[in-house]
């Protein structure tokens, strides 16, 4: 069956990038060429980081990231850029993401209360068959 | 000069309190005070709505504040409204009991019951508001209502056209002269904002067949003197027609071809100029570039006039538009509603280009899953001015149905339900139903579990277990049916949905009678286990499909049994259906065609538990079709192998107001069933020919019946509720008809 | 199906004391605070410039209150702050106005909307009414809704994070980090942002965000976790007990998140 193709998050064109010039830009001038980015550092002046990438549905798979791209700009602390690097879908790990959640005391709605809360309203569906 | 003040004195305050009007002044002890800061406590007092009048006088060492209180509102009444209730005047007006009076909020609300008479189409209505001290300090409020006569529109009449007549023209507008049914008709009382709509409607009208120009010049009413009649005229100018001119597919963004936005095109040069047909056309383009993955692509037409030969050029050009951004996608009002059950209807994610087409596509699909009375998505600004924030505001409604009670069959006649339904199970968006029928001839029990996304996919994975009994049920003969049908569901192309599953269950023909049932049922009597594998195809255009208001829907699907089990046989079913809307979208007409054959494997034989019955055809009963085995006493029906059935069918309105809900419907269904494994019928004890054929044999033949006949719609608080009358055209005189059935209108 | 009453004495004869002890007796004995509430808005429309009248508006948004009828109550707390504000009791009043939206979350506990709406209130008693008995629980009350709207945050910050929306997550992560500190949730979010930048493979920032959180929260379960992830010695591919149908189970009928 057919795949059904997908791409999320945005990273900039080559030709763009290369207007960039290491040493010189800062944050401003580096937000007006190529946008602000898809998400930052942790720190105030941690990096900025621009990922795109491509998603593959097929049929009853779980949906495969089939390409990643990761610009990474990362700034000294005068917050003129550092170093550009590039990072693909090889660089990444794979995690076993941490079960565990922290407990945040919101009750949800519980089997008993949906099931009297729709006593009395009614659907002709059950009545016609 | 500046005061300064040792001491404030308050005087004439009898409800509001010193302290209170001195925070209202904001003065502090002995603090110096400018004559404008003095100005300012005034106004703020006087600002705070309380007091009818306000004195500041400064004597000496102490500034003695007088007020007079506005007094308080005892009650407010209504006399003399019949059309409309107290308690919708009530929410009209601002004045409540236990509130301050004030005068001018007094005079606002009799305008308020004003405007809402003359919005019911009572221009004379009068409203006269008397107040009635009680004592010093509470009046009560009466507003005196005379409703005057209904205000209803005697001609409607039209100047400057010449295209389309006046007749023609009447049709367009909502607002209708007052004929005979003047009491009943709603439409032709006369509603200011009313014109304003059918202004619209006719613009709409005349646009939509070429003329560019048109204008609605002005609206001309005048009205009898005792108010009651009004004559409009509507004062137009129609332009002239257009067609179609050049039309081109241009692109503006390097390395892409106009090739593929060409084929979506739906305008041809020549043709009634249109805005729909433009739109359509955007439309189709974009979703050609969401399916290439382009983001940040717009689709601008850049229209040509040219006078002299009444023609436009179009250019469809595809151009880049703004780069901007989903920030964030916050979601608000889901009580029950789990976050990720609204979140994953979109297919974009936070940080994604912002793609409008998408999040529309997002916000139907939430309002498809049925949880929401009301779900509104749009766009605010986001940080940054290429952010965008996406925010869904939803008010749930109540999706489950809980009941114990009588149902009532057409054919099946009064039964016990009771059952449990829920379709946002705990909030989770999975569907849970457990339901147990009981009538006199049948019982069953069903229950069904559907978690739409399993394992976070888009994958539905579906249990359903069922217990069936009926017990001569229109034949004399019983059956028990039981079975387990887990299944996968998931997309396998654009539209295109795949269904694997597998079904094990028991099947069980019993207490036949034997002195007058037929041969072929008494040799299919008796219990046997089933294990079949099932996959079904479905395509669906409808909603994502490029022709905006109809589509196509089709389903194909076999199941397999024999790998277990006593039965060994292919079951294929196989549904076609069209739909589409004509006469301006206000009439939908569909056309379905459902087949079904049931190939008996191995040697084996059909069982009546397995063949079809085409209970799906209108105008006959459940089992009222096919073949039947005339030269016994009961004549049982015997289904047969395959059946055919097609359905044409048309929805229109019945000019009845929207607000009733009721549309009607006319239908034709023409189908068969037939083919039978074993055709000796006669008694099991011998053959004994009673319809004087000369043989048992069972007439097994294709033999085509047809039925006709209306349906009226009527969405009702408790679903949406079918009525059909219908009358057998072509029938077997053994065929048992079925004039009249109610049953749950599904909209497909 | 109630027992038919013995004849009631006009409310209009009783002097506003009486009618407010009988709202009293109606909501403190008989337990009926609807009742009450109505009673006690006839004090107000009968003699409404009594003191009666003032105790008898925040009885009134009390009773309603009791009576889970937010919307009134909400109204009759306004009403006594608009006409009272220098009174005593207008803490009260602003108090149970915030209570409104607050006592709403339980019930519902994921409407976001809800929650920002109490936040404000509460931060309205707190500003305005510092030193007032009701400051000190509003606070609380506060750092409960504000732990809420963290919650609601990692919840769809896990959402994007689980479909490997990276830089999705990272986001909603950042904003719990920098935006509600002071939440219970601020360890955990540290932690996700070390598995979501280890998944992009950047590693300097998953170590920067595992300093933080071993600077801050060293005796966390979740420093545990991402001192594993950081030096190499991973969580086990298979954590104990975790067969692919223990996850069906898990998600399916428990409705948990992995």
């Amino acid at each position: 069956c057919q795949p059904i193709y997908r791409s999320h998050g945005y990273v900039p064109s080559d030709s763009d990038l290369a207007m960039l010039v290491v040493g010189q830009d800062t944050r401003d001038t580096v937000g007006d060429f190529i946008g602000r980015p898809s998400s930052a550092g942790v720190l105030e002046d941690g990096g900025w980081y621009y990922v795109g990438s491509r998603w593959r549905e097929l049929g009853l798979r779980k949906p495969q990231e089939i390409s990643r791209e990761v610009v990474a700009i990362s700034f000294n602390e005068g917050g003129v850029v550092q170093n550009i690097e590039r990072f693909g879908l090889e660089d990444g790990r794979v995690v076993t993401l941490s079960r565990r959640v922290t407990d945040s005391n919101i009750k949800g709605v519980t089997f008993l209360g949906q099931l009297l809360g729709s006593i009395g309203n009614v659907n002709a569906g059950q009545f016609l068959n | 000069q500046t005061y300064s003040f040792s001491d404030v004195q308050i005087e004439g305050n009898s409800r509001i309190d010193g302290g209170t009007i001195l925070s209202y002044a904001g003065i502090a002890r002995g603090e110096a005070v400018s004559a404008g800061a003095l100005n300012d406590a005034y106004q703020r007092i006087l600002a705070s709505g309380q007091f009818e009048t306000v004195e500041l006088v400064p004597t000496g060492g102490t500034l003695v504040i007088r007020v007079t209180e506005y007094p308080t509102v005892n009650v407010v009444d209504f006399e003399g409204n019949a059309r409309i209730k107290d308690e919708q005047l009530s929410s009209v007006v601002q004045t409540t009991a236990r509130r301050v009076f004030s005068p001018q909020q007094v005079e606002a609300d009799a305008a308020a019951i004003a405007s809402a008479y003359a919005g019911g189409g009572r221009v004379a209505a009068r409203v006269e508001p008397k107040v009635i001290r009680r004592d010093a300090d509470t009046v009560d409020v009466v507003f005196e209502i005379s409703e005057g006569r209904l205000s209803e529109i005697e001609r409607l009449s039209f100047t400057g056209n010449r295209a389309f007549s006046d007749r023609r023209l009447r049709e367009v507008l909502d607002t209708k002269q007052a004929g005979l049914l003047r009491i009943f008709v709603g439409s032709d009382t006369y509603a200011p904002d009313r014109i304003e709509a059918d202004k619209v409607l006719l613009t709409d009208f005349y646009r939509s067949r070429g003329y560019v120009d048109f204008q609605v010049l002005g609206v001309a009413s005048e009205f009898s003197r005792e108010r009651d009649a009004f004559f409009l005229t509507y004062n137009v100018q129609e332009g002239q027609s257009f067609k179609f001119g050049q039309i081109r597919t241009v692109s503006e963004v390097e390395g892409l071809s106009p090739a593929e936005f060409e084929r979506a095109v739906r305008v041809r040069s020549g043709a009634t100029y249109s805005p729909n047909a433009v739109d359509n056309t955007i439309s189709r383009m974009e979703a050609v570039a969401t399916e290439k993955g382009l983001s940040f692509v717009r689709i601008e037409p850049r229209v040509t006039r040219n006078d002299r030969t009444r023609t436009l050029d179009i250019d469809f050009v595809v151009a880049n538009g703004p780069r901007v951004f989903v920030e964030r996608i916050d979601i608000e009002g889901n009580a029950t509603t789990l976050d990720k059950v609204v979140r994953r209807q979109f297919k974009s994610v936070e940080g994604d280009p912002f793609n409008p087409r998408e999040i529309r596509e997002g916000a139907s699909r939430i309002r498809a899953l049925g949880f929401f009375s009301q779900a509104e998505v749009d766009t605010r600004p986001g940080s940054a001015q290429d952010r965008v924030i996406v925010d869904v505001n939803v008010t749930e409604q109540p999706t489950g149905s809980l009941s114990f009670g009588i149902s009532y069959g057409v054919d099946t006649g009064v039964g016990l339900a009771l059952s449990f339904s829920e379709e946002n199970f705990l909030g989770r968006g999975q569907f849970f139903s457990a339901t147990l029928n009981t009538t006199d001839s049948t019982g069953s029990s069903s229950i069904t579990f559907v978690e739409p996304a399993f394992l976070d996919r888009d994958l539905a994975a579906r249990f359903s277990a069922f217990y069936r009994i009926s017990e001569n049920d229109n034949s004399d003969y019983s059956m028990r049916l039981a079975g387990i049908e887990p299944s996968l569901e998931f997309p396998i192309a654009p539209n295109t949905r795949l269904n694997l599953g597998f079904k094990i269950g028991q099947e069980e023909l019993y207490d036949i009678e034997q002195l007058n049932s037929s041969a072929i049922l008494v040799a299919e009597e008796g219990k046997q286990d089933s294990f079949g594998l099932s996959y079904a195809l479905s395509y669906d255009n409808r909603r994502t499909g490029l022709n905006l208001n109809g589509g196509v829907r089709l389903r194909f699907g076999q199941e397999l049994y024999g790998l277990a089990g006593d039965v060994e046989a292919l079951k294929t079913t196989a549904v076609a259906t069209a739909e589409t809307k004509v006469f301006n979208e206000e009439w939908t007409v569909r056309a379905e065609i459902e087949g079904g054959a049931y190939t008996a494997l191995g040697g084996t034989q059909s069982r009546v538990t397995d063949r079809f019955f085409g209970s799906e055809m209108r105008g006959f009963e459940s089992r009222g079709i096919g073949p039947r085995d005339l030269d016994v006493e009961n004549e049982d029906p015997l289904g047969g192998n395959y059946y055919a059935v097609a359905r044409f069918e048309a929805e229109f309105p019945l000019g009845i107001p929207e607000e009733y809900g009721i549309t009607g419907g006319l239908f034709l269904d023409v189908g068969t069933v037939w083919g039978l494994d074993n055709t000796n019928g006669g008694l099991a004890s011998g053959c004994v020919d009673l319809n004087g054929d000369g043989d048992c044999q069972v007439d097994d033949e294709a033999i085509l019946r047809s039925a006709v006949g209306f349906s009226v719609f009527w969405t009702t608080p408790i679903g949406p509720l079918r009525f059909n009358f219908s009358r057998a055209l072509a029938k077997e005189d053994y065929d048992l008809e079925q004039n009249f059935d109610l049953t749950v209108s599904t909209r497909f | 199906c109630g027992g038919g009453r013995q004849r009631e004495v006009p409310i209009e004869d009783l002097t506003a004391e009486q009618i407010y002890q009988k709202a009293e007796f109606e909501l403190e004995t008989n337990g009926e605070p609807e009742v009450a509430a109505q009673l006690f808005s006839e004090v107000e429309r009968l003699y409404p410039y009594s003191e009666w009248a003032k105790r008898a508006l925040i009885m009134q948004a009390f009773a309603f209150h009791s009576d889970r009828d937010y919307e009134n109550s909400r109204a009759a707390a306004q009403r006594y702050i608009d006409f009272y504000p220098a009174e005593e009791d207008a803490a009260y009043a602003q108090y149970l106005l915030a209570l409104s939206y607050y006592d709403q979350i339980d019930d519902i506990g994921r409407d976001q909307g809800l929650t920002f709406q109490a936040l404000q209130a509460l931060r309205v008693v707190i500003e305005q009414y510092p030193d007032s008995e009701y400051a000190r629980s509003a606070m609380l009350k506060f750092d409960l809704a504000f732990d809420h709207l963290a919650a609601k945050e990692m919840e769809i910050g896990r959402y994007y994070l689980k479909r490997g929306h990276y830089s999705a997550a990272i986001n909603r992560f950042r904003i719990v980090v920098e935006e509600f500190q002071t939440t219970t949730h601020t360890p955990e979010a540290l932690h996700r942002l070390v598995e979501s930048y280890l998944s992009l493979g950047l590693t300097d920032e998953a170590q920067t965000a595992g300093a933080i959180l071993g600077y801050n929260f060293q005796s966390t379960e979740w420093y545990q976790d991402s001192f594993k992830l950081l030096t190499g010695r991973g969580l086990s591919m298979e954590a104990k007990g975790d067969s692919w149908l223990a996850g069906v189970y898990r998600q399916v009928v428990k409705g948990a998140w992995l």
